[in-house]
């Protein structure tokens, strides 16, 4: 058998450590019993941290929950104020309108409506274009 | 091994194991025995150390076997148990029912925690002050359940649903034996808007009518996710349907109205009103008649409106086209019954002709020649004789002719003897404006789920209606629909409505059902507006009167939110005045 004098040799080496004392007290023991010791207060500082922070979670939480009732209830009355049938009565008491269709315009017919500031002071006419020119001159209408 | 040992089979005392755990029982003991034995035949085969040693090594092995277990299944829970147990199954934002909002999410429906509000009368000091600052906090409490629960001796519950400015407010009272409990209330911060077609869902959570009813499953399931459920409505369209449904409604003085807007491509329903509206806070000081959703319940003999649906079955059979010729010169002789027109031109008139001119004459001579079958059908295909798709389950079914003869022939084809709901009129309208397609109206974002839009009528008779309905606006009966630059087209109806068996010309119905814009392709946005108003008191009560003025507001102030463009077309300038006609005729044909 090859394997034979591994053998010998991992049984004395564990005999040598099973052996390895100290006042009578082996040194594995001593090792294992240190280890356990590490082990218990990782675990038991583990342990607190985790519940540390799943309290400190459960409180972010209910954060959130109390914040998202807020936001709620804050859009609640967003909407409750912004009710068509009350803005519309606002802006009516207001003397508020819908446009006329004369007085709306697009954002290519600008230049047409009033041009753009020019250096020469000389063409306050074209500012006061009326408005059915303006819409004579919009491409779409042309046909 | 057979043998025996009575050693090792020996029941626990005072448990009777021996009926179901024997057979068990006895193989653990044989093994035990076995290896006993074992130990023993060691022993005699002159290796005693073996023995001592391979019990130990026995025992380390179950020991770590059981150890081993413990600690995968500690790990276990510890990385991966906990994980899924507490954090990930609750939602912090699940509801009992999702919030309900418009097409662009603007709020229609939410959950608002209320309160309850408890009272312990043992721990209330002074009760007259106690009861004298809560009427004060709370001016909706009522009194004698106040005193009641004060002058009794255990924890009662005064009022529920306290708003949060309500509990602070009584929670600033700072008494004692004062308590609040949080409930989940249904709240809709919307008033009087949409609140038909929201409808609403009781305390326990559940839809009741509207909305709330139709789509509860989903709006639960919305809310379980902590997400919301949108609608088709667009707010803002809602807003000004409503606004101008309301004032024209007052101004003609009329019994009720009804508003609807669609896309007719897609059959979603953009706003829908009914007038007069109610607060669902307030349900019970709503009118008498308020809480009906007329847009979906109300039955109406719709009058000439349905012209368009004839002309529609009267182009798509091939019976007439444009140019067919009507004799309208004298009154339309069916049995003893004669048909006259109410703007009587007296002439032969072509099928155009009749639509602009609305002519009753000429519409029912085209019916009686089609027939009660082709008619039949026609109404079938256009969902004129079943509840429209929508899916609010307030939605009714027509009141449909029993005998389908000349007489009801003709007058089906100008909109009598069968009386519909709006939203029948505006699916119908909706798919001979969008190239024939059938599309059911829908109020979930999108168009009615799995719907499958079939055709009705061919592409080439929906661009006929789409002509003539835009003739209507510009040359006929429709003159006041027409809103500066967005090529509206649309039909008038007018009806007198039928009290004690008689036709009552002081009891009528304007309406006005129209699409904008009707140029560019078959399949281009279109929309569909149509309002009703049902008994106008001013005159004239015709639905160019009444209903018109109205859509053209509508149309005016949405198309902005719609993203149509105003635009010239062959009759009107983009600013809504008119091409003379010279052109037409020297132009290029346009």
């Amino acid at each position: 058998m090859t394997t034979a004098p591994f053998f010998t040799y991992s049984r004395t080496a564990l005999h040598r450590l099973f052996d390895w004392k100290v006042r009578g007290v082996r040194w594995i023991e001593i090792i294992g019993v240190a280890l356990v010791a590490v082990m218990i207060v990782s675990v038991y500082a583990a342990k607190a941290a985790a519940a540390r922070e799943s309290s400190r979670i459960a409180q972010l939480e209910q954060d959130i929950r109390e914040n998202g009732q807020r936001v709620r209830l804050l859009r609640a009355e967003v909407a409750r104020l912004e009710q068509p049938a009350r803005l519309e009565s606002l802006s009516r008491q207001i003397g508020l309108a819908p446009v006329e269709v004369h007085r709306q315009a697009k954002e290519d017919q600008l230049p047409a409506l009033k041009a753009a500031p020019a250096p020469a002071p000389a063409t306050p006419a074209v500012a006061q274009a009326a408005p059915a020119e303006v819409a004579a001159a919009a491409p779409e209408a042309v046909q | 091994m057979s043998v025996q040992d009575h050693r090792y089979h020996r029941p626990a005392p005072g448990v009777d194991l021996q009926g179901r755990l024997s057979p068990f029982w006895r193989g653990l003991s044989e093994l035990v025995w076995r290896l006993e034995h074992g130990f023993e035949r060691a022993r005699a085969d002159g290796r005693p150390e073996e023995d001592t040693r391979v019990r130990i090594f026995l025992i380390l092995i179950v020991f770590s076997c059981v150890f081993a277990g413990l600690a995968i299944g500690a790990s276990y829970k510890a990385l991966f148990g906990e994980a899924g147990g507490r954090w990930a199954g609750a939602n912090p934002d699940a509801l009992v029912r999702g919030d309900l909002t418009d097409r662009n999410g603007e709020l229609l429906a939410t959950n608002i925690v209320h309160y309850g509000l408890y009272l312990d009368p043992a721990e209330i000091w002074d009760r007259d002050l106690a009861f004298r600052q809560l009427r004060r906090a709370l001016p909706r409490l009522q009194a004698a359940r106040l005193r009641r629960v004060l002058d009794g001796d255990r924890r009662l519950i005064v009022l529920t649903g306290l708003t949060p400015q309500e509990k602070a407010a009584v929670h600033d009272l700072a008494l004692g034996g004062v308590t609040f409990e949080p409930e989940d209330r249904r709240a809709y911060p919307l008033g009087t808007s949409a609140v038909h077609l929201i409808g609403d869902a009781d305390t326990g959570g559940q839809g009741v009518s509207g909305a709330e009813l139709a789509f509860n499953d989903e709006i639960r399931a919305a809310g379980q996710r902590g997400e919301s459920f949108p609608l088709s409505i667009d707010l803002r369209v809602q807003g000004v349907l409503e606004n101008e449904l309301a004032a024209a409604a007052v101004k003609n003085q009329a019994k009720g109205a009804v508003g609807i807007v669609t896309d007719v491509q897609t059959g979603e329903v953009l706003g829908m009103a009914s007038w007069p509206n109610f607060s669902q806070s307030n349900r019970g000081a709503a009118p008498d008649g308020a809480t009906l959703n007329r847009a979906v319940s109300g039955h109406y003999e719709m009058g000439s409106v349905f012209k368009t649906f004839t002309v529609a079955a009267g182009l798509d059979t091939g019976r007439a086209d444009m140019n067919t010729l009507f004799d309208a010169s004298q009154a339309f002789q069916i049995g003893d019954r004669k048909i006259k027109d109410f703007h009587a031109q007296n002439r032969v008139m072509t099928l155009e002709e009749v639509y602009l001119h609305s002519s009753n004459i000429g519409t029912s001579q085209l019916a009686v020649q089609m027939g009660p079958d082709t008619m039949r059908d026609y109404f079938r295909r256009l969902g004129l004789l079943d509840a429209a798709g929508i899916e609010l389950k307030e939605s009714a079914r027509p009141v449909v002719p029993r005998r389908w003869d000349s007489s009801t022939l003709a007058s089906l084809s100008f909109g009598y003897g069968i009386m519909i709901t709006p939203a029948q009129m505006v699916q119908a309208m909706g798919a001979l404006t969008n190239g024939g397609r059938m599309v059911p109206l829908s109020l979930r974002r999108g168009g009615a789920r799995g719907a499958q839009p079939h055709q009705i009528v061919t592409e080439e008779t929906s661009r006929a209606i789409l002509e003539l309905m835009r003739s209507n606006v510009v040359k006929g009966s429709g003159g006041f629909a027409d809103a500066p630059g967005l090529r509206v087209g649309g039909k008038t109806g007018s009806a007198n409505k039928l009290v004690n068996g008689r036709y009552d010309p002081s009891r009528a119905l304007g309406s006005f059902a129209a699409v904008f814009p009707v140029d560019g392709p078959l399949e281009a946005k279109r929309y569909a507006v149509f309002i009703l108003m049902d008994e106008p008191g001013t005159y004239p009560k015709t639905g160019a009167y009444v209903a018109a003025p109205a859509v053209r507001n509508v149309a005016d102030r949405i198309a902005g939110f719609l993203g149509v463009e105003r635009r010239a077309d062959r009759w009107r300038t983009a600013t809504g005045e008119k091409i003379p006609e010279y052109q037409d005729v020297q132009g290029d044909g346009l």
